[in-house]
């Protein structure tokens, strides 16, 4: 019993320093492309210019893969590449204009009260926050999923996110319906584990 | 137990099942009826149930957006033949 627990331990450990200090850019799609995604289009906001700064990534990222040395794991150092990229395109649009300066009218026509009170922020309006809130919140789902079964987390987009009908994953992945339903099952508990753990 | 109230009292891996079901909104009223039979009954699978639907919830207000399968296609390929000219 110890031993294979022992041999059980050694394995994940294996398993842990693998993922954390290879690069494996054959999986990087797999892996980290919907995390990427939705970690661009709110900082950028713009579907097509995301997907452009994507691609940048992943080839900047082949290029200085001789560089990588380990310290963090792939996708913390493929975050900070994609943040120089988009940091670039800023710079970019920013000196086509010529000229990068916000315009803020306090006190135009427009504006009946200029009254101090009238200024202060609505404390009830919160959606701004809460919009902010919520697509952390996303990235901090799509990282727990990173953290259990390739697999199951694959299966689990699938139906999850992408909203695909049990039949059509079924044939995709070649499983029975109650297969899926367990590994739903296996995957919605590890994710409210993953969840509770490091969101609340 | 008599073959109907089995019918109608399920075991707990089944009532997992129902609710997994319900939050995809695939249970049928059946399953739902036998899941709240048993819901009454079993305190850990009311925890159980809360905390699915509270994941629900969140995954809902989390609006996560899938990236276009096209674009992930043409990225492996991308990747790929970089790959293989990097090590050539």
């Amino acid at each position: 019993m110890i031993v294979i627990l022992l041999l059980l331990l050694s394995r994940t450990d294996e398993l842990y320093i693998m993922s954390a200090n290879t690069l494996d850019p054959n999986k990087w799609v797999d892996r980290y492309s919907d995390y990427l995604f939705n970690y661009t289009i709110v900082r950028v906001n713009n579907r097509e210019v995301a997907n452009d700064l994507i691609s940048e990534t992943f080839l900047a990222a082949l290029k200085s893969a001789k560089n990588f040395k380990g310290e963090a794991s792939e996708r913390t150092w493929l975050i900070s590449i994609l943040k120089r990229k988009i940091i670039d395109y800023y710079r970019k649009i920013n000196s086509r204009k010529g000229k990068a300066e916000v315009k803020l009218n306090y006190s135009d026509d427009y504006n009946e009260g200029e009254w101090l009170e009238e200024q202060v922020a609505d404390q009830f309006d919160r959606t701004a926050e809460d919009e902010m809130e919520n697509t952390e919140l996303g990235l901090a789902i799509l990282e727990c999923l990173d953290s259990i079964n390739e697999k199951h987390a694959e299966i689990f987009k699938r139906k999850t996110i992408d909203g695909a009908d049990t039949e059509a994953i079924c044939n995709e992945f070649n499983i029975t319906p109650s297969n899926l339903w367990v590994i739903i099952h296996r995957a919605r508990t590890a994710l409210a584990a993953c969840l509770e753990k490091n969101w609340f | 137990m008599s073959k109907k109230s089995k019918f109608f009292f399920i075991d707990c891996s089944e009532a997992a099942d129902c609710c997994n079901k319900a939050q995809y909104e695939e249970a049928n009223f059946l399953d739902k009826a036998k899941l709240y039979i048993h819901l009454i009954l079993c305190k850990t699978c009311r925890k159980f149930s809360q905390r699915n639907s509270k994941l629900t919830d969140l995954l809902d207000k989390s609006k996560i957006e899938p990236c276009p399968e096209e674009k992930k296609q043409q990225w492996r390929e991308e990747i790929k033949k970089e790959f293989a000219e990097e090590r050539t």
